[in-house]
């Protein structure tokens, strides 16, 4: 078969002003992300929360260091019926719709903005400006299955399935940058596209606020029938046996 | 002298990239270094820290906290002023503010500002801390821990206010709460012979048997994950032979425990002793064996 040449104007009008277009977008991104993102206020009571969890926690992997009277005297604390922490607090159960919390409202709409606005407008404009080019060939030859990631918009059934066309250059882009951004903007910037699609497809759950009084209820629990096995009780055979 | 440590004499003679690195160095190691710092703040004018842009602010700060140490508030105020006019309004200059102030004395005015900077951001941590320090340079301990223990009430896993906590109390003497704190600090390092070390320290001055067992514990956990604990070893030593006074002379198992203990870190010193300064110097020797408890 012979080999398709693609005419040099190609690479000067569309593949690279796809590049240029896809970083320039990135970089406002970063910058209009920088000036609508809000401090998040935290709540002195959800942080006294989250730090009593931890303590919980770590009482339940390390109590074992502790003489049994000084975990007995952290568990009574914890889980007394009458004065324990985790049943005198009562907290309001805040896992409600999160539609009705202004400050998060305003979260989503802050994030639809800077994230899924510009991916549709710029990816739409891009696919009606430069639809229909091919624009680079990967330098190894690939199998028919990757055709429609790398074709789209160039339904040809017998190219080569290693040229790839305009739109998914667009989409290799969006993807591939994420180190040229961490270089010129430093690392944890707000420009990289592909990150926020991983938040969107796997935090949906994580982006909602615990629920206190469950997280509560669960240390309680599992505190409640946690052990206490005194790690030291053979430290001193250890130690001369070790040394004999 | 090794490389890494360089002396104050010698910071005149190094080039502005290794002044830069040096203070890269002593910012990554949390070393305090206040008194190198503060020289290299005074004497070396031509170290122009605008020219790094990246990390100028931290190094800023670090110079802050190097010039107050050294009693040095004017050079402070200098380098506050510059932080100021770039953060107008930032709760953390109004809180190197708040240093100044207590570094004067003028402690009343640095629990105004702290004060302030709580009333706008009650989770501010540092704040709150800081007036735990206003109160300790003025020697109310009382009233240091009163607040560090409300600090604590909120800020529960903060283990520098545990270990600040367990300090506070052992200067007024209160040792049981002490202990208590140091074991909260256990539970975040499980792992640290220090740790174990600074509970069995605590038990051992406590006294009574049951506290006197503990410590023993504990001084043998310390000794098995750093054998070269010098102090654990000699406490063990404390402790066994206090132990020995306490129990029935008669065939009781833990007796024989504790002298079996106590023979074996007996032993253990002599054999470090030797290795540190050969066989000839027997004064720690006399010393250890006038300790010693014949059976």
């Amino acid at each position: 078969m012979a080999e398709l040449l693609l005419d040099p104007k190609i690479r000067l009008w569309v593949f690279l002003p796809i590049v240029v277009i896809t970083f320039l977008v990135g970089i406002v991104r970063h910058y209009v992300s920088i000036i609508l993102s809000s401090q998040k206020k935290i709540e002195l009571l959800q942080v006294q929360d989250s730090q009593v969890m931890i303590r919980a926690r770590l009482l339940r992997e390390n109590g074992k260091y502790l003489p049994r009277q000084s975990f007995a005297m952290r568990r009574h604390w914890f889980n007394n019926e009458d004065t324990g922490y985790f049943k005198v607090q009562k907290r309001t159960s805040n896992a409600q719709n999160p539609m009705t919390d202004p400050g998060m409202m305003t979260d989503m709409l802050k994030g639809n903005v800077t994230n899924v606005l510009p991916m549709i407008v710029i990816g739409g404009w891009i696919n009606w400006m430069f639809s229909g080019f091919l624009t680079t060939k990967v330098p190894f030859p690939l199998t028919l299955r990757f055709k429609p990631m790398l074709q789209r918009g160039v339904e040809l059934a017998y190219l080569d399935a290693s040229w790839v066309s305009s739109a998914s250059w667009y989409f290799l882009n969006v993807f591939g940058l994420r180190t040229i951004y961490a270089l010129v903007l430093g690392e944890n910037n707000a420009a990289d596209q592909s990150k926020m699609m991983q938040e969107q497809m796997s935090g949906a759950a994580m982006a909602m606020p615990p629920d206190p009084k469950a997280a509560f209820k669960a240390q309680w629990e599992a505190l409640e029938i946690t052990e206490h096995r005194w790690a030291l009780a053979n430290v001193e055979n250890d130690l001369l046996i070790k040394n004999d | 002298m090794s490389d890494n440590d360089y002396s104050l004499a010698s910071i005149g003679d190094l080039s502005e990239d290794e002044i830069f690195d040096l203070l890269r160095k002593w910012r990554e190691s949390n070393e305090r270094k206040s008194r190198e710092i503060n020289k290299i703040w005074t004497c070396r004018p031509d170290v122009v820290i605008e020219n790094r842009p990246n990390e100028k602010y931290l190094i800023y700060e670090q110079i802050i906290l190097a010039t107050l140490d050294c009693n040095n508030s004017l050079g402070a105020i200098m380098v506050i002023n510059t932080l100021d006019k770039q953060f107008p309004r930032s709760l953390r200059v109004m809180r190197y503010k708040a240093m100044v102030l207590e570094s004067d004395g003028r402690y009343e005015d640095a629990l105004q500002v702290l004060d302030e900077i709580i009333k706008v951001d009650e989770t501010n941590a540092p704040a709150r801390k800081r007036r735990v320090a206003v109160m300790k340079a003025q020697g109310l301990i009382g009233d240091a821990i009163k607040e560090l223990v409300d600090y604590l009430k909120k800020y529960s896993a903060d283990m520098e206010a545990w270990q600040e906590l367990s300090e506070l109390y052992l200067q007024i003497g209160e040792y049981s709460r002490a202990v208590y704190c140091v074991e909260e600090l256990l539970l975040h390092q499980p792992h640290s012979h220090l740790l174990h070390q600074r509970v069995a320290d605590i038990r051992y001055t406590m006294g009574g048997v049951e506290n006197l067992e503990l410590a023993k514990s504990y001084y043998c956990q310390a000794l098995k994950l750093n054998a070269n604990n010098m102090r654990a070893l000699l406490g063990l030593i404390l402790v066994t032979n206090n132990l020995l006074g306490h129990y029935k002379p008669t065939g009781c198992s833990k007796r024989k425990e504790a002298w079996k203990l106590s023979r074996w870190a007996q032993s253990e010193v002599t054999k470090k002793q030797r290795e540190m300064r050969g066989a000839d110097d027997n004064a720690l020797t006399n010393m250890m064996l006038s300790l010693s408890i014949s059976e």
